[in-house]
């Protein structure tokens, strides 16, 4: 073990590889405040990457409904009760990372899924945290009854536990993009990248007897066009873009801003220690701290004061840096807002996209005098 | 037991103090003489007139002498298996001039033999075959100045050769399926993998697309050759000229394994008549979720001596 950075700790942890950042970090936002939990993200994912014999059970892409949601069965409770106590320090985590816990004679902590984990994908769909049975509830502002919808890709971990655990180095980090990838050609299917994953996005395929795991869809990122699943959200949540360091961050880089600059973007379970790169808007309406937290860390309330703020109107570059997403196929890589419009360059300086901050809206009155009608819609 | 000026034992010599083959490897397996006929860290490879290929269970493999070899931990490389799940080996190994071909027996309870389902393991064993004479260095899957030979045999791949390559509607009979595409046929479940390689469409199925042993479509036999030059780069031979065949017994498993003592590809051992080679033994235990490294090798490595 030998001892990396993890900005997204604020110290160093130990690492069985050295430190090693790609030329660049793909990397995505996903606002769970926008989310509908329609699953054509993973749609999308299954028909493109995983209709094959053997993928069967297989999503690489997934929407669960947090608190109780969870794909494959429980996968982050098993690997929070595993890992033990964690705390932070203000922005210092004070725990242990699933390496840091590692028992004698293994590299990370972890388990290793059976068949029928995988067998209820939508468990926990749409179920409110606490039970109704208690009293009736009316609508209440703000919510003491909540869910969320978290979609959930690879993460391509700037400290992947799949790739440390690999022992044939079958797994390997691109060095132009940082998207995780398996060599389907040397894989053996031992599968202990699959135990060792905290997030469980490491598949077995039952026909080829190889792991798989999500590509990134990195032929469309090498033409400069986003992943499937970004490019079909229906809700537009999701920005894909390449993330930086704290040190290395670009204001006008719409990932950087939404993660380094606003801050509003976090990571999902960070406490892991693998300093994931989707990073996640948290959501307005949970009122627990201590649950938002432990998902996000500790930055997760001062996310949501932000995210709010904007959509109240108070921040014009915010809102624009969040207008960005599904606005186009394009990868956006530099982006501004101007007027009232915010505008997003491709890699090669091409303006990709130029969106108005404020949607005009026409009112019309609600009865049509030519056509002696009511009409249905006014705006 | 008598012994030539060279130390190295004949078949003349074993065959002296009996009337029959049978009878000889009685003594040389079971009887007092067995431990100094056959020097402790020493495989002996019998000179046979033809070895014995998809039988495990033939009398023939009696014609080379028993070996027991002690299974021990793996604490070299994470993740370490602290504790053996299998023992002991028995081992017996004969030649013809052209062809080895090793027998290997031992105790397992449960039968593993399915790698479709997540959470299944196989059970399995593999010899490694290396230049020298009992070589130690080589026990951790060879060094690059000295590659190993695997020869390694898959309880599922068993299987797959006797039954046909097992897929998913075999351990889940009830599976439903719409459709795979692109392959639109009335009943799906039937599908199988080679039915992608006829619609010319393995880009379906991403380890056959490229060419994993692990993938393929059919099953010719239950051994792999591989080659290695330490903990993990254990590489697929590109000719696979290995064959084998396992069987449970009341006890457990026992698997023969044959191959040419030529090399047919870089870097893979080469056997002699007369000569000396150094060779290691390894079981996995697919109830304990063996795999990889997660294994119980031989604790030590053995010097094979072939006989002339």
């Amino acid at each position: 073990m030998v001892e990396v950075m993890n900005w997204q700790l604020n110290r160093m942890m130990a690492y069985p590889y050295e430190e090693a950042r790609p030329i660049r970090q793909a990397a995505a936002v996903f606002d769970t405040n926008k989310c509908i939990g329609c699953q054509t993200c993973t749609m999308a994912c299954k028909t493109c990457w995983t209709s094959g014999h053997g993928q069967e059970y297989m999503l690489w892409n997934n929407v669960e409904t947090k608190p109780w949601g969870s794909y494959p069965l429980a996968w982050d409770v098993r690997e929070l009760e595993l890992l033990g106590p964690q705390h932070w320090n203000g922005d210092t985590y004070g725990g242990k990372t699933i390496f840091e816990a590692a028992p004698q004679g293994k590299k990370n902590i972890g388990w290793q899924p059976t068949g029928l984990d995988y067998a209820y994908p939508n468990r926990g769909e749409d179920e409110v945290n606490v039970t109704l049975t208690v009293k009736r509830y009316h609508l209440k502002l703000p919510h003491d009854m909540w869910f969320f919808y978290l979609p959930r890709i690879c993460n391509h971990c700037t400290y992947p536990a799949c790739l440390q655990a690999c022992t044939r180095q079958s797994i390997y980090k691109r060095q132009e993009d940082g998207i995780v990838l398996i060599d389907q050609e040397r894989c053996r299917g031992y599968r202990i990248c699959m135990e060792a994953c905290p997030y469980k996005k490491i598949f077995y395929n039952h026909t080829t007897r190889v792991s798989e795991k999500c590509v990134m869809c990195f032929p469309a990122v090498e033409d400069g066009i986003q992943p499937r699943c970004m490019r079909n959200c229906i809700g537009k949540i999701r920005s894909f873009g390449f993330v930086g360091t704290p040190q290395t961050a670009r204001p006008d880089n719409p990932i950087d801003f939404l993660v380094h600059v606003r801050k509003v973007a976090l990571p999902l379970y960070p406490q892991f220690g693998l300093e994931p790169n989707v990073y996640y808007i948290p959501p307005v309406h949970v009122e627990s701290d201590e649950f938002l937290t432990m998902l996000f860390g500790p930055g997760a309330r001062a996310a949501i004061n932000t995210y709010q703020n904007a959509m109240e109107g108070n921040d014009p570059e915010l809102l624009g840096a969040l207008l960005l997403a599904v606005s186009t196929d394009k990868i956006i890589s530099r982006f501004k807002v101007e007027s009232d419009s915010v505008i997003g360059w491709a890699d090669n300086g091409d303006e990709v996209v130029r969106i108005p901050l404020k949607v005009p809206i026409i009112e019309r009155s609600a009865f049509d005098e030519n056509l002696k009608v009511y009409r249905y819609n006014i705006t | 037991m008598e012994r030539s000026e060279t130390g190295t034992i004949t078949r003349r010599q074993l065959l002296a103090g009996g009337l029959t083959g049978t009878a000889v490897i009685v003594v040389a397996s079971c009887g007092p003489d067995a431990n100094n006929a056959i020097p402790k860290g020493e495989i002996f490879v019998a000179r046979v007139k033809k070895v014995p290929r998809l039988d495990p269970s033939t009398r023939d493999w009696e014609y080379g002498p028993q070996a027991t070899i002690e299974m021990g931990s793996q604490e070299m490389a994470l993740p370490t298996k602290k504790v053996p799940t299998v023992t002991q080996l028995t081992v017996r190994a004969v030649h013809d001039g052209t062809s080895i071909g090793i027998r290997i027996e031992w105790d397992d309870a449960e039968t593993n033999d399915l790698t479709v389902r997540v959470d299944d393991f196989r059970d399995a064993c593999a010899v490694l075959l290396a230049a020298g004479a009992g070589d130690a260095s080589v026990r951790a899957m060879g060094t690059p100045a000295s590659p190993a030979t695997l020869l390694h045999w898959k309880a599922d791949w068993e299987r797959d050769v006797q039954l046909g390559v097992q897929g998913i509607s075999d351990v889940y009979p009830n599976l439903s399926v719409d459709t795979y595409p692109p392959l639109i046929v009335d009943n799906p479940t039937e599908i199988t993998p080679m039915d992608y390689v006829k619609a010319g469409a393995t880009d379906w199925l991403p380890g056959l697309a490229v060419g994993n042993p692990l993938s393929a479509p059919t099953r010719p036999t239950s051994v792999e050759k591989l080659v290695a030059i330490g903990f993990g780069t254990s590489t697929s031979c590109k000719t696979q000229d290995a064959i084998g065949a396992g069987q449970r017994t009341k006890k457990g498993w026992r698997v023969a394994i044959v191959k040419p003592m030529t090399a047919s590809d870089e870097s893979e051992t080469v056997l002699h008549a007369g000569g000396t080679a150094t060779c290691a033994f390894a079981v996995w235990s697919g109830k304990d979720k063996d795999n990889g490294g997660h294994k119980s090798p031989s604790v030590n490595t053995f010097r094979m001596r072939l006989e002339a």
